[in-house]
């Protein structure tokens, strides 16, 4: 059934986003003008940083058309495993090796066990995230592990900036172009959207569907540790919770970005996860204590998914159709 | 005289500038059966929308035995003694057929804390089932049922609601074989007796001969004849002809000449899948047209993917150009150089969400990408309209989704694909089905032009089909393959073969 | 989604199909039978008239947050805002009370807010179909975010757990009043499953929405009873958590998040594979309990039990899989 939307797609979609970002920066900056200064926007760049590596990972896994809630919990266990290694005085980079690889071993389990073992994605991922949690707790028994952090070098990471920006903010970046090149233009981006769209017509013509789904949830549990090698950096201590808060921010941007752009991808995720930083940033600034956080990014959530929806479209489209009926085409095959 | 079923006089429906049904008579006697024909947009499915209750007609009157229809709903229309049988029945696939057959209505009044009475329920299903001729266990799962008996469980629960008068079905038989279709229509029959009318549509013109009291062809939102099948036979008309409203040229092209045959492309001995089939030998050559028939579960679903290595063999060789393969996955199969067109486009063939390029490039992404994989955009692009325009894609649009393209045009993607995949032996199954008789002949064209430079074998469970587009056949009879008696196969042969698994008797 | 392809004939029937037919129906009761015996044996302090007190009091109160939750996801839906629900309704008693009101009004205040985030996910997901993934996990943040606002960040203490304190800690004999409540919820509930339509539809939900509402059964309606439901009860557990623990917690759920879908998951594993039911998420209860108050006799830390949960969870997924699997994977491209 085709539809005829009142609504922009595509390049309308994106001028639509430009415009909402200008609206709630120049309504923030009406009440609060710190809101667009250096700093705060610096700020904003540099909290974005976590989020949205977090949420890069998970747009792959969605893509894919599967869930993952196992990767706060690898999180924390990829956080402990940095700690507990800098602790030990061994190189930085070496660390961080190790921690990304300690969440690809956790990430693999989920898509050998999902793809090829057919296990369901929801139940699968939250066994995991539970072990990944309770394992982080094995190095210090749960202690925060704080050793070395200042001499390791770690905290340069979120102290480092680039013409006045943090340095993390640059890395995600380029992890977002990165991402988009490999999605968009090359023959494996079009497998994932393929294996995501229809497994089954994927399948038969020659794509190794299982090989991306599994790809999938290694990739978000890679950039999940890699989100809380950022989160380390800014703390510069390890604690269990550490990957915890990763959830509720990179869904609301995959879906967010998804509502708002028309469908998940890489930009629509970076859209969302920007939008989000936005907001939480602003309402900081205005003094809005930190426990309203979730709430406002869940707020903004359902109000993008619920508003950006198709159905409530139909909607808007119907009540328009309904003063200028010829407008309507809504054709029905047989 | 009894007040017929439906009398409809003069109804319209348009949606927004377009018109769908325009100025439409129709009249349903009681207990007849009643078929409707026309291509894809004739107006045969918006007719029936408005009989049961989906759209609500613009203009005109319709009487249901003798009383003014006004219809919101679906419901409304059961109210009417209208029910409704869809083409792909929704049914709870883990629930029994009983339970399939009573769901809403297990207690006297529809409410979530009414008493679920299995025993009643069963008591109740086996009655409705006595007052028909059919054979079938409803205690079994709808997901462990054959096609047919989900359409029977399906007919049921829709003349289980009290005074059902009028049964609308909407191609019960495009999933059903031959055997089975006898079966359906031995229901349809005992249903008209009961005085149930029924109102079907079809796509396969030699059921209304067989099935339909009288029948009614749509076109260009206009119905333009009501006959019966007698009045049919003595004109001698086509019935192609009436829907398409042109003199059709022949559906099927030319066959192959023994000249155009060249090398030996495809070699199969002794294959063998579980119980399913076995012992299936047969070769091909570039230039040729092998069909193959058999009926739903004879084993050629699971032939044709054993060839594209979607099902491992169990035994046997598959030599392609003379060389031994092992077939591991449909990876394996399209580097080889195997295509399959599967039977199912919408499930197997295609991403529908996403666009024609995509789609065609999708089978050799390998052509389609270069240096670390990065696609070839413009490449493709000229390609894939290059293709759009040998399949004749209508529209030739090649970035529109292909959600928004017929059947026919998504089944001419599907080839387009196989193009690009750029194999030496293209394996087509059910390449037909949900495709009206107008797009037809042009799928069958296409076939017909790969096997110029490729090895074509032809799957299907229709045996016109397969009889009217192979240079060679043979019938897959419960595993087993029925070679033909003589060189080739006559079509009775076939279809005996295919039926019987025994071509002398034919 | 269910499919017309052909099915194909499954060998092996017969013998081994009863084996794991039984298999699948009991192995979560036997697994029970056999953890206790061994705890029993080792520590046979577990079954003293206390403990088993202790063990059927925290059931009860997991078994009532979590039946609407094991409905929910027996229709196909998944909840996991239930625990922040009830860390909401907890807060929402204390606050009442703190501000002055008794205990009738403090209750009924916990239990109305619950049945309103319940109806914000209903509504959502029942009519405007929304993904209840999605929909739950942003209520879920906005709960908890209210949650905590009530408590300004930290916990409201609670001077008089009044009659629910005291009815929390009679007992008869061994086992407390509050337990044969909860039993006497689950028997209803049970017969409601079992026994009436309302069980059957919330099956065919699951497996067949279109079919459902095609029979003239208003789905909508009961999907959105359903997450009211669902939220109700965690609601109610919420307010009689706050007389249990003489004390609102703004983070009370989250140790209950991954145990309430770890019994609701494995108890879908027994009786009716594949499919959330009241007498298997009560056995799946008693078996966490059991795992809690044994391990606790050993001094296992809760990371531990953490872990036992996860792979618990784990196991009885994979296990469930395989005694319930049909022989239908090509057809999914395998």
């Amino acid at each position: 059934m085709h539809r005829h939307s009142i609504l922009p797609t595509g390049l309308g979609r994106s001028l639509a986003f430009v415009t909402l970002v200008i609206i709630i920066g120049a309504a923030f900056t009406a009440v609060e003008p710190r809101f667009l200064s250096t700093q705060n926007i610096a700020a904003v760049t540099r909290h974005m940083a976590a989020n949205g590596l977090a949420a890069l990972g998970l747009t792959f896994v969605v893509i894919v058309r599967k869930f993952d809630l196992s990767f706060a919990g690898t999180a924390c266990f990829a956080a402990m495993t940095i700690g507990f290694l800098i602790a030990g005085g061994y190189d930085l980079w070496l660390c961080i090796l190790i921690g990304v690889l300690a969440a690809v071993v956790v990430g693999t389990f989920n898509g050998i066990a999902i793809s090829y073992f057919g296990l369901p994605d929801i139940v699968t991922t939250i066994a995991t995230g539970s072990i990944a949690g309770g394992l982080a707790f094995l190095y210090s028994r749960g202690r925060t592990i704080f050793q070395n952090f200042v001499t390791s070098g770690i905290l340069d990471l979120n102290d480092a900036r680039i013409l006045g920006y943090s340095v993390s903010f640059f890395f995600l970046i380029a992890l977002y172009a990165v991402a988009w090149v490999f999605m968009h233009r090359t023959r494996y981006g079009a497998s994932f959207y393929a294996t995501g769209e229809n497994p089954v017509s994927a399948y038969f013509s020659g794509v190794p569907t299982k090989f991306y789904t599994m790809l999938a949830f290694i990739i978000c549990a890679a950039t999940s540790a890699l989100a809380v090698v950022l989160i380390l950096a800014e703390s510069g201590t390890a604690d269990t919770n550490e990957g915890a808060n990763l959830l509720m921010p990179a869904y609301a941007g995959v879906f967010l970005g998804a509502a708002l752009l028309g469908g998940t991808s890489v930009l629509a995720t970076l859209a969302g996860t920007f939008l989000i930083t936005m907001l939480l940033d602003g309402f900081s600034l205005l003094g809005v204590p930190y426990y309203y956080s979730d709430g406002v990014v869940s707020l903004i959530l359902l109000a993008g998914v619920v508003l950006f929806d198709a159905r409530v479209r139909q909607l808007f489209a119907d009540l328009v159709s309904f003063v200028r009926p010829s407008t309507q085409v809504r054709e029905n095959r047989t | 005289m009894t007040v017929p079923a439906i009398s409809a006089r003069a109804v319209s429906k348009r949606f927004g500038p377009i018109s769908a049904l325009s100025d439409v008579d129709f009249v349903l006697e009681t207990g007849e059966v009643h078929a409707l024909l026309g291509v894809n947009g004739a107006g045969k499915s918006t007719f029936i929308k408005i009989l049961s209750g989906v759209y609500a007609k613009d203009e005109g009157t319709i009487e249901i035995a003798g009383e003014g229809f006004d219809c919101r709903n679906p419901k409304d229309a059961i109210r009417y003694g209208i029910a409704t049988v869809q083409q792909h029945p929704e049914l709870v696939a883990d629930f029994t057929g009983y339970e399939n057959i009573f769901l809403g209505r297990e207690a006297a009044t529809a409410s979530f804390t009414a008493r679920m009475d299995r025993t009643a329920l069963q008591r109740r299903g086996d009655a409705l089932l006595s007052r028909f001729p059919v054979e079938i266990d409803l205690s079994r799962t709808i997901q462990d049922m054959s096609a047919v008996e989900r359409e029977i469980v399906a007919i049921l629960q829709a003349i289980a609601g009290e005074n059902i008068r009028i049964l609308i079905l909407d191609e019960p038989t495009s999933t059903l074989t031959e055997v089975e279709k006898a079966v359906l229509f031995r229901l349809m029959k005992t249903l008209r007796t009961s005085g149930i009318s029924i109102l079907y549509i079809t796509h396969r013109l030699e059921e209304v001969m067989e099935i339909a009291d009288r029948f009614s062809v749509f076109r260009g939102g206009r119905m333009i004849a009501t006959m019966t099948p007698d009045e049919v036979r003595e004109k001698n008309l086509s019935l192609a002809e009436l829907m398409l409203g042109e003199t059709m040229g022949a559906v099927f092209p030319k066959k192959g000449e023994p000249a155009d045959l060249g090398e030996l492309v495809l070699n199969v001995r002794g294959l063998r899948h579980g119980r399913l089939f076995s012992n299936i030998g047969f070769q091909l050559q570039r230039g040729e047209i092998l069909g193959i028939f058999g009926l739903v579960g004879s084993g050629i679903d699971e032939l044709s993917k054993v060839l594209y290595g979607a099902l491992s063999k169990d035994m046997g060789e598959i030599e392609l150009k003379g060389e031994k393969v092992s077939l591991r996955s449909p990876r394996d199969s399209l580097k080889a150089g195997i295509f399959l067109v599967p039977g199912d486009r919408r499930i197997e063939g295609l991403a529908l969400a996403q666009s024609a390029i995509f789609n065609t490039t999708l089978a050799n992404l390998g052509r389609a990408s270069g240096f670390a994989g990065f696609l070839k955009r413009s490449v493709n692009k000229l390609k894939s309209v290059e293709y759009a325009g040998r399949v004749a894609l209508n529209p030739p649009n090649v970035t529109m989704p292909v959600s928004g393209f017929s059947g026919g045009n998504q089944q001419k993607i599907v080839i387009a694909k196989g193009l690009f995949a750029d194999a030496d032996v293209y394996i087509f199954v059910e390449p037909t089905v949900g495709v009206d008789i107008g797009a037809r002949a042009k799928l069958y064209g296409l076939m017909r032009e790969l096997s110029r430079t490729a090895g074509v074998i032809v799957m299907s469970t229709d045996c016109d089909e397969v009889h009217g587009i192979s240079d060679r056949s043979f019938a897959l009879y419960k595993g087993r393959q029925i070679a033909s008696p003589g060189t080739i196969f006559t079509r009775n042969q076939l279809l005996m073969a295919g039926i019987m698994g025994d071509a002398h008797h034919a | 989604m269910t499919d017309i392809t052909t099915i194909h004939p499954v060998t092996d029937r017969g013998q081994s199909r009863m084996i794991n037919r039984f298999i699948g129906r009991y192995w979560l009761v036997a697994t029970l039978v056999v953890m206790i015996a061994v705890f029993a044996f080792l520590k046979p302090q577990l079954l003293d008239n206390s403990n088993i007190a202790t063990i059927l009091r925290s059931s009860a109160l997991m078994a009532i947050m979590i039946l609407g939750l094991t409905w929910v996801i027996a229709a196909g839906k998944i909840d996991v805002s239930f625990m922040q629900v009830a860390a909401l309704s907890n807060m929402m008693t204390a606050w009442l009370l703190a501000s002055g009101s008794g205990w009738p009004l403090a209750a009924l205040g916990g239990i109305c807010v619950g049945a309103l985030a319940g109806l914000l996910n209903g509504t959502l997901i029942a009519l405007l179909r929304i993904p209840p993934l999605i929909v739950t996990i942003a209520t879920g943040g906005i709960c908890a975010s209210i949650a905590a606002a009530l408590g300004k960040g930290t916990s409201i203490r609670i001077a008089d757990p009044g009659p629910l304190g005291e009815m929390l800690f009679t007992n008869w004999g061994p086992v407390p009043v509050i337990a044969v409540v909860a039993a006497l919820l689950y028997l209803i509930s049970w017969y409601a499953q079992e026994k009436l339509t309302f069980g059957h539809y919330i099956f065919a939900t699951a497996q067949n929405e279109e079919a459902v509402n095609e029979a003239g059964i208003p789905a909508r309606s009961l999907i959105l009873f359903l997450f009211v439901f669902s939220a109700v009860l965690s609601a109610i557990a919420g307010v009689l958590l706050a007389a249990s623990l003489s004390s609102g917690q703004p983070m009370i759920g989250s140790s209950y998040f991954i145990d309430g879908l770890t019994a609701v998951l494995l108890g879908g594993m027994m009786l009716r594979i594949g499919k959330p039911n009241v007498l298997g998420t009560t056995t799946a209860i008693l078996l966490l309990s059991v795992l809690v108050s044994g391990s606790a006799m050993f001094g296992w830390a809760d990371y531990q039990r953490q872990i036992i949960k996860g792979v618990l969870l784990l196991v009885g997924v994979a296990v469930a899989m395989r005694a319930g699997r049909r022989i239908s994977s090509h057809s999914q491209g395998a």
